[in-house]
């Protein structure tokens, strides 16, 4: 797999937090971004676009990122989506990767965070 | 941040004038402190002695440590322990007023005093305040032990403060919290704090301010109140109260909340207010049980 080919899925319902996370990817390598603002656009994108990689977050409208990672999980059992989200309670953490999420990373996010986990799925 | 608060104390007991602590908060960046102001902040030596020492200063060509040790108004190791103090930023906006003649040695230490003995300010609690610890001054100006959800609204506030300070300015001034019946809000990012607890929590400001504050948070240039704006403090808020359920979790008391929103002029009936005044103008933080 080339990196411009590697597709990643940031769901969140803050545009600016879209915003951010956007301008990292692409500072990565990663040209291939797809947006969603809650968990029921994320599956409805997942299931079309097959991304590579999902960044979500948990408090969202119509649908939470727990309940979407386990409906994205269902659909494809290798999909690879870390949680992104400034409420890292233990119990949050904990259904999160019970419902199949990769990875955890606490708002307010790092860079490198970010980085290190791109280059480790490239 | 301390600075702010004494400063605004001085103003209050009117011992300055708002154009003079404005002039001595802008000189106060290229102050030097002196021994004397750090040892009457310490408690160390009155003003009187301070004042001899600097008269003797005029005939002995020595240092002001030497000569105050010499003379038995302080030891060696309290000026070695004062030299290596921390620049605490009220020390150095006293530094200011005294070096531009608006306040003398004696109504410093009148001012300090007053001060202490005004919030019942223990020394390890002055200690804490000089160190600028958000908790420490939560303690003193926000009092709702008594009240419901007392102690969990006074962790929300400390958090806050914090994550003002880190993500919005530095200096930041608190008035005293209040309880009030009804309050019709400007703009407003809101989010609910649910479970054990119902804690409805809000952002309030004009839009001047509101914009300002998404602006300092988003890191890029905002002066009304658009999508970017909304949704930038909205985004601030949902971080805080992220960071609270975490907080709270560590705890033992699982809370949950529902996405961020914002509105104009809302009314929220019997809830806490606290006015949070930053460089570029004032915000309340609203919470309703």
């Amino acid at each position: 797999m080339t990196e411009n080919l590697f597709k990643i899925l940031i769901c969140d319902d803050s545009m600016l937090m879209r915003k951010k996370l956007k301008e990292i990817v692409k500072n990565c390598g990663c040209e291939d971004v797809l947006e969603a603002k809650d968990g029921q656009e994320a599956i409805n994108i997942y299931k079309e676009s097959n991304p590579d990689l999902v960044f979500m977050d948990i408090i969202m409208p119509v649908k939470n990122g727990i309940e979407a990672v386990k409906e994205i999980i269902e659909f494809d059992k290798d999909a690879k989506v870390v949680m992104a989200s400034s409420a890292g309670t233990k119990e949050h953490v904990k259904e999160s990767l019970k419902a199949g999420a990769y990875d955890f990373i606490q708002k307010p996010w790092e860079k490198e965070q970010i980085n290190k986990i791109i280059l480790n799925l490239k | 941040m301390f600075s702010q608060y004494f400063g605004q104390y001085l103003l209050n007991e009117k011992y300055l004038t708002k154009p003079q602590l404005n002039a001595a908060i802008e000189y106060k960046q290229s102050v030097h402190l002196k021994l004397g102001v750090l040892a009457i902040n310490a408690g160390y030596m009155n003003s009187q002695q301070v004042s001899q020492i600097h008269q003797m200063q005029a005939k002995v060509d020595k240092r002001f440590g030497e000569l105050a040790v010499e003379a038995g108004f302080i030891k060696e190791e309290q000026i070695e322990e004062l030299l290596s103090s921390q620049k605490f930023g009220h020390l150095l906006l006293a530094q200011a007023l005294v070096d531009k003649n608006y306040m003398t040695l004696e109504k410093f230490e009148e001012a300090i005093n007053k001060y202490k003995k005004k919030y019942s300010i223990s020394e390890s609690q002055f200690d804490a305040l000089q160190k600028d610890d958000v908790e420490g001054i939560i303690n003193i100006y926000v009092n709702l032990e008594s009240d419901k959800y007392g102690i969990e609204i006074k962790h929300y506030i400390a958090l806050f403060m914090r994550n003002i300070i880190r993500f919005i300015d530095s200096e930041i001034y608190t008035n005293k919290i209040i309880k009030v019946e009804e309050y019709k809000t400007k703009w407003a990012a809101h989010q609910k704090i649910k479970n054990s607890i119902i804690l409805q929590t809000y952002i309030n400001a004009d839009e001047v301010v509101f914009a300002k504050i998404a602006s300092r948070f988003a890191e890029e240039e905002l002066s009304t109140v658009d999508e970017m704006t909304k949704d930038s403090v909205g985004e601030f808020l949902n971080l805080n109260n992220g960071l609270y359920l975490v907080e709270m979790s560590n705890r033992g008391i699982k809370l949950d909340m529902e996405p961020q929103a914002v509105s104009f002029e809302k009314v929220i009936s019997s809830t806490y207010v606290l006015p949070i005044e930053l460089p570029f103008g004032k915000m309340e933080l609203i919470i309703a049980l």
